[in-house]
């Protein structure tokens, strides 16, 4: 019971608990069927755009760029399904790879300019976003396959089939980190990175691997948030900042890099849905979603510092 | 393998480090590597580590010439580091750390199990006793020092370069450490052994190179030619000097600050002592001892828990820096003078006055360049910092007039207490002995010093009255009476005595 | 803050500092954009021009004192549509005279301000994080008390002095717009402050070195949290400024749109990210870059589309222009010194 606390999400996942027996006590209509799988369904894309964040956290860097990286591959792969009429899986997959390219576009950026990554990837976004509205001209693309339609609302049961996507993303991304050598490489870059580059890790091939990882785990937000809307919105993305840094940094991920929880990302989306779906159960204006996201944020660091002095690590 | 360097240069925006230095490395042999610090020691261990590539000269491994990109490409070619920073990864194991660049794998992914048994395997090799999988941030320095020490063994180092390994060990862990060396170098390794301190390098070397301003004054002498003296002139071109000796003087000054049983968070018990105008009280203890944390505590960085501290006589509670300075007039030259001394990025007549903005304001806390120039004109003159203009960003100076500028802002501060951390540390010779001469002048125009230095010459030419610290107390006092052996034999004494007390008490 | 000595134009151009550089793009970018589009120079142009660049300036001003001790703060936009929401209730709701609402808005944004350098403080989490959060927190309770409903009812004068003009007008050249002579006048301030105050000293030795700036007795917690509080202050000025040239408190003006540009300025104009180096007229040229690009895209009719892909790749394209000039100016002083 004891480690179980030390654990840096166990506070999150107490919070699930406790939120969710309150809430069906509160509100029946939460355990309905259809809710949870709206609730469910609403996790998706929030869990993708966390990973991709929280993959820039593990090397020690950030990606301002996640929310207008998603939106162009929204818009490109929306693009090339309606306007060119590409096919489904050749579409995504030409999405995704723009993705990849993107993020490699950034790495690319911030390890041979030597700038700042943050002020790169603000650059980048604002060329991101300005190249999906120059595509678009702020239209969305609508006509899209039905079965790429029928699978972002498809569901079996209270599971809706997008769900496949990031819970296979989490199983591979889990993997990554725990046992596979680039995984560790960037993380061994982002708890230090002069140490990794002598011990003879390349800190710029991981420094580019992980804005490429990154990249690519924005677009595939992007192409379910597509397929779950059922159209090509050229706003996809634009919301997306403050949960990409949110949910890493509740499930206790450092802004210093090196240090990040994979369970507790997943649990801080699953936290962060919860108190959205509960605003709609409970009828409370929706804007209270976004003060109590920031209170959350400050809760959260609050108490991964007050936990760590408490266990002697800091 | 024979590592060869040959006329190797290396310029950096501003300096040239290195001019046609030369190295001849060869196997089976400990080969120290000597020079002040700025001497351009890093910069050669950096290129042959493929840190740095030089700008000139050639690298010879085995005859052969080779370029080295990257530490990976040394590491790659049997040349192996470890260095002065830490260099490990806080977060991960230590079987991870050692094994880094070249973790086993099965199908792909990393094969824990094996790798903590391979660790274990380098682990056993020199020594070190702890679990392969606990993460290194939980070790201490000196473990941290033999997991670094494992993993070049890792590498199946042929050349293995150790930059100043005992700085942060304790006597036993050095002999530890030494022991081993001594091994690999049974078996065939070259070893890079750089350090600074004279006795080490005489004991433990084959032979020796020299580096003074980037060039090479001696290639590769066989120690037994050597002597403390002929080192010392190759390494700053002329004999040691004695290190000016301030005649002893009874201190009869006002007392400036009385401690009574101080305690402190940082966990000091029982702290009593008393320092006078015109004295230096010199504050000795090993590395470890508690003796900065002290100061820092007394300069209102850290809490004081217990006891009592009075200045001039008045009870005093010092909460912050700026108290201590404002209410005080206590200022506190640190010996990281890098991360806490200076602004590197702001001019010197900026940092000269940054503890005398308040009254170099007139109104509305208006200040000016010129105002500032002004004001730290005087100390730079006085203190002789070598620049062409205050405008120089303070970034730009050598480490001797860096600690210059450090110790001009307490000057300009007009403070009565001055508490002096390793004042010296990494200061070429000629300044230091400088800074020794400004110290004792400085005591004798009246101010209170209180002397922090694991320098025991530095300590006796300089200290009125030594406090020995050893694990965060006041174990002994003596007064000085400048003559080295007696005051080492004493310090030492009491030292150890009570280090056999606390294994007794055990 | 410290120019080296100057004495020939070459070298002027060579050492000057990232500002020189700045102005020259400027003027190129005038002349080109003059040439190529003649409604550049309309009067109509070059008023709204600097009513626009105003703002952002201000905006940028807010971003450049927290980006001096090497803190950020993300909750800019934020504290702006909290002012701009509050600006109105004051005057409109109620009824407040217009100095009196103005004081009352500067407060709540230096209050805002002080939150965050107070939270930041106290608990020790990075400013990014901090104002991650409170930029929600501040955006949602203004949301939540304001439903969102803008306030079109403000009192006359306070839209017309956003469209009023000091001093005559020449010919094509229009009289300077109120809005812009704030602009300057808070600029003005803000040199004194950086150039020629206590505190503004303070500020920059805690940007440059933290640790060293307290071991001398310069108090740094209180240094963060005025500037927070200041950053507050200046998001507020922006907003009030807004309010005015829009004549309306809508809440929808500031918030996201606010991050980039806070950001553009006063990277553009020569003020690290790291800390302890900031450029009052950089940030001003800055901002004035970044309008000039836009405005004259507009005239150009290439497209408000594309504009932000503009904006980015420009504000690449500075800060690797002002990288080359510096390692070109280190290696030329190398040279000289060997």
């Amino acid at each position: 019971m004891r480690s179980f606390f030390r654990l840096q999400w166990s506070g999150i996942l107490v919070g699930i608990i406790a939120g969710g027996i309150a809430l069906a006590l509160s509100a029946p209509a939460f355990l309905s069927e259809f809710n949870l799988f709206v609730l469910l369904r609403s996790i998706c894309v929030s869990l993708l755009v966390a990973y991709s964040q929280m993959v820039m956290l593990g090397v020690g860097q950030m990606n301002l760029s996640v929310g207008a990286l998603g939106g162009l591959v929204a818009v490109v792969t929306g693009g090339l399904m309606d306007a060119l009429g590409v096919p489904t899986l050749p579409a995504i997959m030409i999405g995704v790879a723009a993705g990849g390219a993107a993020g490699f576009v950034n790495g690319w950026l911030t390890v041979k300019t030597g700038i700042n990554g943050f002020i790169v990837t603000l650059a980048t976004a604002s060329a991101f976003a300005g190249i999906n509205l120059g595509i678009t001209k702020a239209v969305p693309f609508y006509n899209l396959p039905a079965d790429f339609v029928a699978f972002g609302n498809g569901r079996l049961g209270l599971f809706p089939l997008l769900l496949i996507v990031p819970l296979l993303v989490t199983v591979v991304l889990a993997l990554f980190f725990s046992r596979a050598v680039p995984g560790r490489h960037m993380l061994a870059v982002g708890g230090n990175a002069p140490a990794a580059q002598l011990s003879g890790v390349s800190v710029p091939r991981a420094i580019i691997s992980a804005h490429v990882l990154s990249g690519l785990l924005a677009a595939v937000a992007g192409i379910l948030a597509v397929a779950q809307l059922g159209s090509a919105q050229p706003t996809i993305g634009s919301d997306w900042l403050v949960i990409s840094f949110a949910a890493p940094i509740i499930g206790g991920a450092s802004l210093a890099g090196g240090a990040i929880s994979i369970v507790g990302t997943l649990l801080a989306v699953v936290l962060i849905g919860l108190i959205q779906n509960a605003m709609v159960l409970v009828k409370v204006d929706p804007y209270w979603v976004q003060f109590l996201l920031g209170a959350l944020i400050l809760a959260a660091v609050w108490f991964n510092r007050y936990r760590a002095v408490r266990v002697g690590e800091s | 393998m024979a590592l060869t360097v040959d006329k190797a240069s290396k310029s950096f925006p501003g300096v040239r480090a290195l001019k046609d230095a030369s190295l001849e490395l060869k196997p089976g042999e400990v080969h120290a590597l000597m020079g002040e610090n700025g001497a351009g020691k890093s910069t050669l261990i950096k290129i042959i580590t493929g840190v740095h590539r030089p700008d000139g000269g050639r690298l010879l491994l085995d005859g052969t010439e080779i370029s080295l990109n990257s530490p990976r490409d040394a590491i790659r070619l049997g040349i192996s580091a470890v260095h002065q920073e830490r260099n490990l990864i806080p977060r991960f194991s230590v079987a991870e750390n050692i094994l880094l660049e070249n973790l086993p794998r099965r199908a792909g992914l990393v094969d824990y199990a094996r790798a903590n048994a391979e660790a274990k395997k380098y682990l056993e090799m020199i020594g070190l006793v702890v679990d392969t999988r606990t993460e290194v941030r939980h070790l201490s320095v000196a473990q941290m020092q033999m997991v670094e020490i494992a993993k070049a063994l890792s590498h199946e180092a042929k050349v293995l370069l150790l930059d100043e390994p005992t700085a942060s060990l304790t006597g036993e862990e050095a002999e530890a450490l030494f022991a081993l060396i001594k091994r690999l170098k049974a078996e065939g390794a070259a070893i890079l052994f750089v350090s600074h301190k004279l006795e080490e390098v005489l004991a433990i070397s084959d032979r020796v190179t020299v580096l003074r301003d980037g060039e090479t004054t001696l290639i590769g002498e066989p120690i037994a030619n050597m002597s403390r003296g002929r080192l010392i002139e190759a390494m700053i071109g002329r004999a040691e000097r004695i290190a000016v000796v301030r005649p002893p003087k009874p201190a009869t000054g006002a007392i400036k600050l009385e401690a009574k049983g101080v305690a402190t968070a940082a966990g000091h018990r029982d702290i009593s002592f008393t320092v006078r105008r015109g004295e230096i009280l010199g504050l000795y203890g090993l590395v470890g001892a508690g003796r900065t944390e002290l100061a820092r505590a007394l300069v209102g960085k850290d809490k004081v828990t217990g006891g009592s501290l009075s200045i001039d006589g008045k009870p005093a509670v010092i909460r912050s820096v700026e108290e201590a300075l404002k209410r005080h007039r206590v200022g506190y030259l640190s010996e990281d003078r890098k991360y806490e001394g200076v602004v590197l990025l702001h001019p010197i007549r900026f940092n000269v006055a940054m503890t005398i903005w308040d009254r170099l304001a007139k109104v509305l806390g208006f200040q000016t360049a010129a105002g500032e120039r002004k004001a730290a004109e005087p100390f730079a003159r006085q203190l002789e910092i070598r620049t062409p203009s205050l405008e120089q960003a303070v970034g730009n100076l050598s480490g001797g007039n860096q600690q210059k500028v450090s110790l001009a802002k307490w000057l300009a501060a007009k403070v009565d207490l001055l508490v002096i951390d390793e004042p010296t540390v990494g200061i070429d010779i000629k300044t230091k002995a400088y800074i020794h001469e400004l110290i004792g002048k400085l005591a004798d125009d009246g101010l209170a010093i209180l002397l922090i230095s694991s320098e025991l010459p530095e300590m006796v030419a300089l200290a009125d009255r030594i406090l020995v610290m050893h694990e965060f107390r006041l174990v002994d006092g003596f007064d000085n009476d400048r003559s080295y052996e007696a005051m080492s034999r004493k310090v030492m004494g009491a030292i150890h005595r009570h280090a056999d007390e606390a294994v007794a008490a055990e | 803050m410290d120019p080296a000595p100057r004495r020939t134009i070459s070298s002027f151009l060579l050492r000057g500092s990232a500002q020189v550089g700045l102005f020259l793009i400027l003027v190129v970018l005038w002349a080109v954009f003059a040439n190529l589009a003649p409604g550049f120079l309309s009067k109509f142009n070059l008023n709204s021009l600097l009513r626009s660049v105003a703002v952002d300036i201000v905006v940028g001003f807010a971003q450049m004192v927290v980006l001096a001790t090497g803190g950020m703060n993300l909750s800019v936009g934020a504290i702006g549509v909290c002012a701009v929401m509050f600006s109105g209730y004051l005057m409109q709701v109620l009824g407040l005279p217009i100095p009196v609402a103005i004081a009352g808005t500067l407060a709540l944004g230096a209050f805002l301000g002080w939150l965050n350098g107070f939270a930041i403080v106290k608990t020790g989490v990075n400013s990014f994080v901090v104002t991650l959060a409170s930029a929600s927190l501040f955006s949602g309770g203004m949301l939540i008390l304001t439903k969102a409903v803008p306030l079109n009812g403000l009192p006359p004068e306070f839209g017309a002095f956003g469209k009023s003009a000091v001093g005559p007008a020449f010919g094509s050249i229009p009289a300077i717009p109120s809005l812009a002579v704030v602009a300057l006048a808070i600029g003005l301030g803000l040199y004194l402050l950086f150039k020629h105050s206590t505190l503004g000293r303070q500020i920059l030795a805690v940007g440059a070195n933290a640790r060293a700036a307290e071991m001398s007795g310069i108090p740094v917690d209180r240094t963060i949290v005025f500037v927070h509080a200041l950053s507050g202050a200046l998001a507020a000025a922006a907003a009030l400024m807004l309010t005015s040239r829009l004549a309306a408190a809508m809440p929808a003006v500031a918030g996201d749109d606010w991050l980039l540009p806070s950001f553009l300025a006063p990277v553009i104009g020569g003020t690290a990210l790291s800390g302890g180096i900031v450029s009052v007229v950089g940030t001003i040229l800055g901002a004035l870059l970044v309008s000039t690009i836009r405005s004259g895209l507009l005239v150009l009719e290439i497209g408000n589309f594309w504009l932000p892909l503009f904006l980015g790749a420009f504000l690449l394209a500075a800060i690797l222009i002002e990288r080359g000039r510096a390692a070109y100016v280190a290696r030329e002083q190398a040279r000289r010194a060997l």
